[in-house]
């Protein structure tokens, strides 16, 4: 029995390094010269950040600042939103609460790329198209953070509102004030979720702005791969992986809280 | 004291429709119009620029005789069966292992399962791009070293779907096997305990008692994937633009070209219309699976 599960352990740190593997090619060949990103040595001594010097004269720069006001202030507006939105769903009563709750969650069976060309006309029409409002504002609106949130509220203990509410704040004071910051457990997950999404979004970015300083990452990365001659593999890869450290930050700083966020959005 | 309570409720339906405003009125305008303003725009002939010219049906008719767009579908349709069941047995199959396995190590192993999802969009196409690269790609290397002739993969008509789904798999993989080893986790071990005793372990236990009781994840897993699947769009966006010779343009990439490149937005909204109705007969019929035995 132990020597059997010694080898599982193993097997699955086999498979578990075959699937980094792809992930340690890239951060090895960024610092390879262009001339060696396709050779497969252990010699450490030709390293270079010249790779890294030339990105740094593309518009990646400013393509990640780019996608980090639009998945910081997405993420931002949309805890605060769908907190909200939640807590009303979960612990106030109010006439037309099942339909306001079934209507919402009915739009999330409306999947994004049905509705991208209306969707682009609209925010079109609003005036939003090459902005940061274009690229923000659709993004936010998303049932499942307000199912998610009403799941997590239902459940959350009822004493402390009661005993608010004998001191004499108003319904909205106690959810600021009291309800919110208790809200940890909920917010983590999620942030991670949307942050995520957000900075790997790259259809809609593509679709609704066309202005070159907008540019998200994802877009700018896309341009570099695709622009019609032979890929500068070491640039491009360069500009790769200062595009994946925000992710693999988040990643890794707060994995634990990943962890429940998938429990969550699997079992519930 | 009728009167405070009356006040109260009012006061309380108040706040509850102030919380759910911002919520309602952008559902409205970025979810639910958009829904109906593509059913709208499909019964139009219209490019973008010049007004709309009402055709009724004549988008849907169109579509019946476009031959590009079925075979967009029926390609869509192919990458479906092979990937949903490939990441549903994988996904299942390495939580399984994750459970049985030295407990110590599972975190280091769960990291880097996971660790493709924290980059799922361009960043991944780029990897694999750099992998896959016919001439000195890692991927060509390792064939060459193992006597097997090089491959075009992204290159070739009959090896692209199939890459493309290599990578998608790559990203969703762990994603998918933390939410099957988290309900594993919620099985209680008296049920083994009791197989046990009855001679069943192994392969008898997990088709007995591990299986039957992920039900419900299982479906969630395949509800969830099979809609993902129909709407895989930037890794073969990024990677071959549909190519070579339209082997990988599957029908959200159809849909994009007739809408953003070629400006039919009528007849593009018309067959985002379709998919639609597709992807919901999908899920209905998997979700009856669900409630059928339960």
């Amino acid at each position: 029995m132990g020597k059997n599960k010694t080898i599982l352990t193993v097997f699955i740190f086999a498979c578990g390094l075959l699937i980094i593997l792809p992930i340690f090619f890239l951060v090895f060949s960024s610092f390879r010269a262009p001339e060696d990103v396709f050779k497969l040595s252990l010699n450490l001594g030709n390293l270079t950040l010249d790779n890294f010097k030339a990105v740094l004269e593309t518009n990646i720069l400013r393509a990640i600042w780019n996608s980090l006001v639009v998945s910081v202030t997405v993420t931002v507006v949309a805890m605060l939103f769908h907190a909200m939105s939640g807590y009303a769903l979960a612990r106030l009563n109010f006439p037309g609460k099942k339909f306001v709750f079934g209507w919402m969650i009915s739009t999330m069976m409306v999947p994004f790329t049905v509705i991208m060309i209306p969707l682009y006309m609209v925010t079109k029409n609003l005036g939003l198209a090459n902005s940061y409002g274009g690229l923000i504002i659709p993004m936010i609106f998303n049932a499942y953070g307000i199912f998610l949130f009403r799941q997590f509220y239902q459940d959350f203990p009822k004493e402390l509102e009661e005993a608010a509410y004998v001191e004499g704040l108003s319904i909205a004071g106690t959810f600021f004030r009291l309800v919110l910051p208790l809200s940890k457990p909920m917010i983590i997950p999620l942030t991670i979720g949307f942050f995520t999404a957000n900075w790997n979004n790259y259809l809609w970015p593509l679709i609704i702005n066309q202005k070159e300083e907008l540019m998200v990452v994802q877009v700018a990365l896309a341009n570099i791969v695709g622009g019609g001659y032979e890929t500068a593999w070491s640039i491009v890869l360069a500009a790769a992986l200062l595009s994946a450290i925000p992710t693999f930050i988040v990643f890794f700083s707060m994995q634990k809280y990943l962890v429940d966020g998938i429990k969550m959005s699997g079992i519930k | 004291m009728r009167r405070k309570g009356m006040k109260r409720k009012l006061n309380e339906s108040l706040t509850a429709y102030g919380f759910l405003l911002p919520n309602l009125l952008g559902l409205t305008v970025f979810v639910f119009v958009p829904m109906v303003y593509a059913f709208y725009v499909s019964l139009h002939d219209w490019n973008a620029l010049s007004p709309k010219v009402f055709i009724g049906f004549e988008n849907y008719k169109e579509m019946a005789s476009d031959k590009e767009w079925w075979k967009s579908v029926n390609r869509t349709f192919i990458f479906t069966v092979i990937y949903v069941p490939l990441l549903f047995a994988g996904s299942l199959f390495f939580a399984v292992m994750l459970n049985s396995m030295k407990q110590r190590f599972v975190g280091v192993a769960r990291t880097m399962f996971l660790l493709p999802f924290a980059i799922t969009s361009v960043i991944s196409a780029v990897i694999w791009m750099f992998l896959y690269d016919p001439r000195h790609g890692f991927i060509n290397q390792f064939f060459d070293l193992l006597g097997l002739p090089k491959q075009q993969f992204l290159g070739s008509t009959d090896q692209a779907l199939f890459a493309i789904i290599v990578v998608i798999f790559w990203i969703n993989l762990g994603y998918n096997m933390m939410i099957f080893l988290a309900s594993i986790k919620e099985i209680p071990l008296d049920y083994y305990e009791a197989a046990k005793i009855d001679g069943a372990t192994g392969w008898k236990a997990f088709w007995n008692i591990t299986f039957p009781l992920l039900r419900p994840t299982s479906i969630f897993i395949l509800v969830v994937t099979t809609i993902g699947s129909f709407q895989v769009f930037d890794q073969i966006m990024v990677m071959t633009k549909g190519g070579p010779a339209n082997s990988t343009m599957v029908s959200v990439l159809y849909i994009y070209k007739q809408g953003f490149e070629f400006l039919n937005m009528g007849y593009a909204s018309a067959l985002a219309v379709v998919l639609f109705l597709i992807i919901f007969v999908l899920s209905l019929a998997q979700l009856r699976l669900y409630t059928k035995k339960d």
